[in-house]
């Protein structure tokens, strides 16, 4: 038993100091049923957001909404939002009427129904969001509470050329 | 003991392998997750009354991507000294949970090892991960996925499947097919056509009467356009027999049918989604004798129920499990399967109407309906004929509606209303109707950027079952990093005095990056507890809850 916790301990210390920092290359559907692989959907020169959002989750609408009741802001900067659906079956089918009845008109849209991304990037809860300069993972966070919003933009600004 | 410490070898050497080579390294995420509690006694809820009060579920995830083709993944999962309340008894001690070499190269993809899988919208198909339901059905074999063009590809598989740390005797096989025949119609509409094939063999099972390996045959059609969109999925599973009071029958043998239409609109804020699902003896488990069994283990389909899936304590007190399986109790209560539609509706009153005042007005409408099939069902003899579009008794309906509404850039409102109907005597198989009306109302209050304060409060009432239900939530966001809470729960006229228990919880998190820690320490209710259209039978219990979540990167 001990061993285990060594190990695990171990593992840590090594992976802090070094770790994957590039986005995965995964196959994820359009909101159409579409397959596209995240190597093409990512901005190549400049600044990514990932939110990765669940049509039963509030606080990832309320994180997706916040950014879209002040999306001129966000379009002056050079980035693209890719809003990441963990819907499964169950509860996809309400990806399409919301979005359009909450205009995120300026969100990409992706759906990860079986979580083949979200099991990719070692993600246990939503909300997660994530950001990468072109495809390196630059910085990474769990929950949203109203007002981080700012926090992220004020972040994409320091990091946008 | 020998098999543990050759894997136990194994890893010390891959870490180590993998230190020398710093380049490997730059390469690796990794993710933990525990989960552990500390059980108390209850003077109102009653003594614990299971063997270690203390209980942890811990869970590591290793993945290391070598370069552009290959990558590999390793998850070890510890349960000592038992797992949660509510986890399978398969899950014990510290094992490797699930290993993984995968091959990638632009059009073609193998896995070796345990892999997560589906087919369609998963009917046929799907195997997963849930920590919070306890559920890993990954399939251990081959996988092996080709793209030939964008317009066809092709999966299949061979496995055994994970059952707590065990796997199952028998082998899954499967087949898929997806054809996008969007570029040949050169429209801008989307058409998309699959095929699918899924078969389980059991062979600890036999009889002369059914086969071996059940086959499932599925098609699917996806039609979609800037505004609207259509699909339809019909399944059939070959014979197979019906499970009665835990026994397999040699009598009564029956073939199984899905099927599922969606359609929906959407225009200038208002979007409008519907969908019809028939499901006619329907579950599949990799082994026949795990059918029902409380740890949703050995389920090879996802057959969830589909209404709305609601946020608060009190909508999710009466909540509608999919029925999907034939359940021959009594002769006044015998069921076949589901049939049933839900429809949303989602509508933005625009900024600066009346309606709408300053931010604008988002509405939320959905109403369910499901019911047992109509037929004919012959008790005695073990039998039944079904029509395909007859409403039988209902087992559960609701209409919901939901306001969102920021009032000003520091106040926001959700209002719900909620009827709900619940068949308990046909869903729990027990007795009695509830029907109810449930009003929550949430609000959010935003002192500053990092401030902020939410509270909620519902109600429940109804004549039926244990009677009317309050509730409250209060939570206060006191930096970005720290949040505390408050939520109790009451049945306040439930007709049993001393039932009459206030479900309190209270707890706070704190968050940083990709971690977050937390701690609880309440009253959890006993029953039907559902998740992710997911939903399994509960104790009550009380005690101290801790967790913690961190990525690597």
């Amino acid at each position: 038993m001990k061993k285990i916790y060594i190990t695990a301990f171990l593992f840590f210390l090594i992976n802090t100091l070094f770790s994957q920092d590039v986005f995965p290359d995964i196959y994820l559907k359009t909101l159409s049923g579409k397959s596209i692989n995240t190597n093409t959907t990512y901005n190549k020169n400049g600044l990514t957001v990932y939110s990765f959002w669940a049509t039963w989750c509030v606080p990832c609408i309320n994180e997706l909404d916040d950014i879209n009741s002040e999306i001129e802001k966000w379009n002056k900067v050079n980035v693209k939002i890719v809003a990441i659906s963990t819907d499964d079956s169950r509860t996809k089918r309400r990806i399409r009427p919301l979005i359009n009845g909450k205009k995120w008109d300026y969100f990409n849209i992706l759906l990860d129904e079986n979580h083949d991304l979200k099991r990719a990037l070692n993600i246990s809860g939503i909300p997660h969001t994530i950001v990468t300069k072109g495809k390196e993972i630059i910085f990474r966070k769990i929950g949203y509470k109203p007002g981080e919003e700012n926090d992220l933009y004020e972040f994409i600004l320091e990091n946008s050329d | 003991m020998n098999y543990k410490k050759t894997l136990l070898s194994i890893l010390f050497f891959f870490l180590f392998h993998n230190a020398a080579y710093s380049q490997l390294l730059k390469n690796f995420t990794s993710s933990f997750e525990s989960n552990s509690a500390y059980y108390t006694d209850d003077s109102k809820t009653g003594d614990f009354n299971f063997d270690n009060r203390f209980r942890s579920n811990n869970y590591i995830n290793l993945k290391s991507y070598l370069n552009k083709n290959w990558n590999f993944e390793l998850q070890i999962e510890s349960y000592q000294p038992s797992p949660l309340l509510n986890y399978s008894t398969n899950l014990k001690k510290t094992n490797i949970s699930t290993f993984n070499v995968r091959y990638d190269n632009n059009n073609l993809n193998i896995q070796l090892g345990n892999f997560y899988e589906q087919f369609g919208s998963g009917m046929i198909l799907r195997s997963w991960e849930d920590k919070d339901l306890g559920i890993n059905n990954s399939i251990r074999g081959l996988n092996l996925k080709y793209r030939i063009n964008n317009t066809i590809n092709f999966t299949t598989l061979l496995g055994n499947q994970k059952k707590g740390f065990k796997y199952s005797k028998g082998y899954i096989i499967g087949f898929n097919s997806e054809f996008d025949f969007s570029e040949i119609i050169k429209n801008d509409s989307t058409f998309l056509f699959g095929l699918s094939y899924v078969g389980r063999s059991d062979n600890k099972n036999k009889s002369n009467l059914y086969d071996e390996i059940t086959n499932l045959f599925s098609a699917r059609l996806d039609y979609s356009s800037s505004s609207f969109y259509s699909s339809f999925e019909l399944i059939n599973k070959s014979k197979n027999p019906i499970i009665l009071f835990g026994s397999i029958s040699d009598t009564f043998i029956k073939k199984g049918t899905a099927l599922l239409f969606n359609s929906g609109f959407f225009k200038n804020g208002l979007g409008i989604d519907f969908t019809f699902r028939r499901l006619e003896n329907m579950s599949l488990y990799s082994e026949r004798r795990a059918f029902g069994n409380p740890y949703n283990e050995s389920i090879v389909n996802y057959l969830p129920s589909l209404t709305k899936q609601h946020d608060y304590s009190l909508t999710n007190l009466y909540v509608y499990a999919a029925q999907p399986n034939v359940s021959f109790q009594s002769k006044q209560l015998t069921k076949v399967g589901e049939i049933g539609m839900q429809t949303d509706i989602y509508y933005k009153i625009e900024k600066e109407t009346l309606l709408g005042g300053k931010y604008g007005t988002n509405l939320a409408i959905n109403a369910s309906v499901w019911n047992n099939l109509d037929g004919n069902f012959d008790f005695n003899n073990q039998s039944y004929q079904t029509n395909l579009f007859g409403f039988g008794e209902k087992y559960f309906s609701e209409l919901s509606l939901e306001i969102r509404k920021k009032w000003s850039s520091k106040f926001e409102n959700i209002f719900l209303y909620a009827n709900q109907f619940y068949s308990k005597r046909l869903i729990e198989e027990t007795q009695g109707i509830v029907k109810s009306n449930i009003l929550v109302v949430e609000n959010t209050y935003k002192i500053n950027d990092k401030k902020s304060i939410k509270v909620d409060l519902q109600h429940l009432s109804t004549d039926d079952d244990t009677k009317n239900w309050s509730a409250l939530g209060l939570e206060l966001n006191l930096s970005s990093a720290v949040s505390i809470y408050v939520t109790d729960m009451y049945n306040y006229q439930n007709p049993e005095i001393e039932k009459r228990i206030h479900y309190y919880n209270f707890g706070g998190s704190y968050r940083k990056g990709a971690s977050r820690y937390s701690i609880n320490y309440g009253r959890q209710r006993g029953g039907l507890v559902c998740t992710g259209g997911i939903c399994r039978y509960v104790p009550e219990s009380t005690g101290i809850s801790f967790s913690a979540i961190t990525s690597f990167f």
